[in-house]
C-alpha cells in the first residue's frame, strides 16, 4: 500500500510538473509540423497513385516514429530524475521518509510512478501508431503487446538509469548524462557506420552503455515491409530480458546509493 | 523506564568531497529523554538542533557515537511508527487538499485511509482548518501550512512527536494556539521533543531542556532547576544598618520598600546576609528565590564566552 501510495501521488506529481508538460508541448507541436505533410499528401492521394503516395509517406511515418520513440526514453528519463530531485528539493522527502517508509520502497515508489506515466505515452504512442499507419494506407501486422512492452522495458532502462544518476547529482547533469549514454549507444550500435572508434572500445561501451536497439519497438513496427520481420520468442525474451537486468541493476544501485545518503532540503 | 531518546557521545562532521574542509556540526552530544516528557532542545541558528533532529529521524548519520529511539536505531520502521514528525519550514505536495494529504500520510503508515474520514475531520478543526478542505495547499499561507504540518505530525497518534520550530511562520494567535495543543498533548501524556526560538512560549511547557551551542551541549536539565539554579535571592527585611550595606551586603541592589527594604543576593550568600542580618537586630520578614527567565539563561549560556567553543 505505501508504494502504491507514493506511486500514484509521483505520478499526480508528474502529471502537473511544468517542464514535462513543456516537453510534451514541444513534442506534440514538432509532430504536428511533421503531420502536415503526411495529411497533404493524404488529400493528394485521391487523384494519384496511391502505391505512390505510400512511398513517400512512410518514410516520413518512419522518422516521427523515431523521433516519438527517442523522446520517450528522454522523458522517462527526466521524469525518474526530477521525481527523485523534486521531492529532495522541496524538502517533502523529510515528512515522507519520516513514516514507517524504506528508504527503498519510496525509490520503488518513484520508479512505478514513473513507469505509470510512460505506460500512458506508450499507449498514446500506440494510437499514434495506428492513425498514422491508417493516414498512410497501410496496417499494423504486429501484435499489440510488443509495442507496448518493448518501449516500457526501454523506458524502465532509462528511467532506472536517471534514478541511479540523480541519487549522485543534480537532475539537469543526470539528464545530460543520460542524453550523452543514448547518442553514445547509438554510436557504438552494431551496424552503425562510425569508424572513429576503435573496435575494442565500441564493443566496451556496447556492453556499458543501454544499448536498447534491441528494444526499439520499431523494429516490430509493419508499416514497411524493410522492417516487417518474424521475431522468434527467444528474441523477444533475450532482448526483454537484457533490459530488464540492466534496469534491475541500475534501480539496485541506486538503492544501494540512497541507502546511506544524508536526506536534507537541497 | 526505558528512555524515548538516547544520544550517547554523538558526534557529527561535515566533510567537503574533494576537500580537507571540516564542519563539526555536533561534537560529543549525550542525553536521555524519559516518556512523557516535554524537552525544548534550544540553541541559536547554526548550534546544530536541525543536525540532531536529521539524525534523530534517520535522515543523517552520526560520525560516531550512538542514537537510540524507543530502544532502535534512528530510521528503524518500528521506531517511525510511534514517531510524528514535523521538520523545519514543512513542504508538501502543494496539488493536493488537507484530507488528501492526511489520507497520503495514512497510506504511509500502513492504514487504511478509507476508514478514516472521522480522525481527518478531527484533525482538522483541532489545527483551525475546517472549511478549507477544497483548498488546495500551494494556496495556503505559510501559517496554514506549518498547521497542517503539525496535523501530519499528530496523525498517526504518536507516543513520540519531534517538532523542528513548530511556531515558525505563524502570527501571535496561531502561536497561542500551538501552545495550547501542545499543552493539550502534554497532558494526554505524550513525549514531545521540540526546537524553537520562541523562548517564552517553550517555558510554559517544557519539562526538562537541553540547550546546544555550536555544536556542543552547553546545559541540560529540569526546566525548574535550570531556572532556578545561579539564580538570586530576594530579601525584605525591616531595615539595613549602614555597616552592613558596606560589608555582607555590599554590593547587593538595595531598595525600600513598604514593608522596609528589600534588596538581591546571590543565592550562595542569602545564609551569611540573613545570619548578619539578625546578628544586628534587624527583623527577616520574606525570603524568596528569583527565577530566571529561560530567555535570560539562554542568553546567559550562548553568550558565555567560555560556554562553547
Amino acid at each position: 500500500m505505501k508504494i502504491r501510495a507514493i506511486a500514484l501521488n509521483t505520478f499526480s506529481s508528474l502529471l502537473r510538473n511544468k517542464i514535462i508538460i513543456l516537453f510534451c508541448a514541444g513534442c506534440i507541436c514538432i509532430l504536428l509540423l511533421m503531420l502536415t505533410p503526411l495529411l497533404i499528401l493524404r488529400k493528394q492521394s485521391g487523384t494519384q497513385n496511391a502505391e505512390m503516395m505510400q512511398m513517400a509517406v512512410l518514410p516520413l511515418i518512419g522518422s516521427m516514429m523515431t523521433f516519438i520513440s527517442g523522446f520517450g526514453s528522454l522523458l522517462a528519463a527526466w521524469s525518474a530524475s526530477d521525481a527523485v530531485a523534486s521531492e529532495m528539493r522541496s524538502g517533502t522527502v523529510l515528512a515522507l521518509l519520516a513514516r514507517p517508509v524504506r528508504r527503498w520502497e519510496f525509490l520503488l515508489g518513484k520508479f512505478l510512478g514513473v513507469q505509470l506515466m510512460m505506460f500512458v505515452f506508450v499507449l498514446i504512442m500506440l494510437g499514434l501508431n495506428y492513425l498514422l499507419a491508417w493516414i498512410g494506407g497501410a496496417t499494423i501486422q504486429t501484435n499489440p503487446w510488443v509495442l507496448i512492452v518493448y518501449p516500457m522495458v526501454r523506458y524502465m532502462v532509462y528511467s532506472s538509469l536517471g534514478i541511479l544518476l540523480v541519487t549522485v547529482m543534480h537532475p539537469i547533469v543526470a539528464f545530460c548524462i543520460v542524453l550523452v549514454t543514448m547518442i553514445g549507444a547509438g554510436l557504438v550500435a552494431p551496424g552503425n557506420p562510425q569508424t572513429f572508434m576503435p573496435e575494442w572500445l565500441r564493443t566496451g561501451l556496447f556492453y556499458i552503455f543501454p544499448s536498447s536497439n534491441l528494444l526499439s519497438e520499431t523494429r516490430f513496427l509493419t508499416i514497411t515491409r524493410a522492417t516487417l520481420r518474424a521475431a522468434l520468442w527467444t528474441d523477444h525474451a533475450t532482448a526483454l530480458a537484457y533490459g530488464l537486468d540492466y534496469a534491475l541493476v541500475c534501480f539496485l544501485l541506486a538503492a544501494w546509493i540512497f541507502h546511506s545518503r544524508s536526506l536534507s532540503r537541497d | 523506564m526505558a528512555a524515548v531518546i538516547e544520544f550517547q557521545h554523538v558526534t557529527k562532521v561535515y566533510k567537503r568531497i574533494f576537500s580537507e574542509e571540516k564542519l563539526a556540526a555536533l561534537s560529543d552530544v549525550s542525553f536521555e529523554m524519559e516518556p512523557g516528557q516535554v524537552c525544548a532542545f534550544l540553541g541559536p541558528n547554526g548550534a546544530g538542533k536541525t543536525t540532531s533532529i536529521s539524525m534523530l529521524m534517520g535522515f543523517f548519520f552520526p560520525t560516531s557515537g550512538q542514537i537510540r529511539v524507543f530502544g532502535k536505531p534512528p530510521g528503524d520502521l518500528a521506531a517511525k511508527e510511534q514517531i510524528g514528525f514535523l521538520p523545519e519550514n514543512f513542504a508538501f505536495h502543494k496539488f493536493l487538499t488537507a484530507p488528501k494529504l492526511l489520507r497520503f500520510h495514512l497510506q504511509l503508515a500502513g492504514r487504511n485511509p478509507d476508514s478514516a474520514g472521522t480522525l481527518i475531520s478531527d484533525l482538522l478543526n483541532k489545527v483551525k482548518l475546517n472549511g478549507y478542505e477544497n483548498l488546495k495547499i500551494g494556496k495556503y499561507s505559510r501559517g496554514m501550512v506549518q498547521r497542517i504540518g503539525i496535523a501530519q505530525a499528530l496523525l498517526c497518534d504518536p507516543n513520540l512527536i519531534v517538532l523542528d520550530e513548530p511556531t515558525s511562520g505563524l502570527d501571535p494567535a496561531g502561536r497561542r494556539e500551538v501552545l495550547q495543543l501542545l499543552t493539550q498533548l502534554k497532558a494526554e501524556g505524550k513525549t514531545i521533543f521540540l526546537s524553537s526560538h520562541i523562548l517564552p512560549e517553550v517555558e510554559q511547557i517544557a519539562d526538562h531542556v537541553i540547550i546546544i551551542n555550536r555544536g556542543k551541549m552547553v546545559r541540560s536539565g529540569s526546566l525548574r532547576d535550570l531556572l532556578a539554579s545561579g539564580g538570586q535571592v530576594e530579601i525584605v527585611a525591616d531595615r539595613v544598618p549602614d555597616e552592613l550595606r558596606h560589608s555582607t551586603l555590599s554590593g547587593a541592589i538595595v531598595e525600600p520598600v513598604q514593608q522596609g527594604v528589600r534588596f538581591l543576593v546571590e543565592a550562595a550568600r542569602k545564609r551569611e546576609a540573613v545570619e548578619a542580618l539578625w546578628a544586628a537586630g534587624c527583623d527577616v520578614i520574606a525570603m524568596t528565590p528569583q527565577r530566571n527567565t529561560l530567555e535570560e539563561l539562554f542568553l546567559k549560556e550562548v553568550d558565555t564566552p567560555g560556554g562553547a567553543k
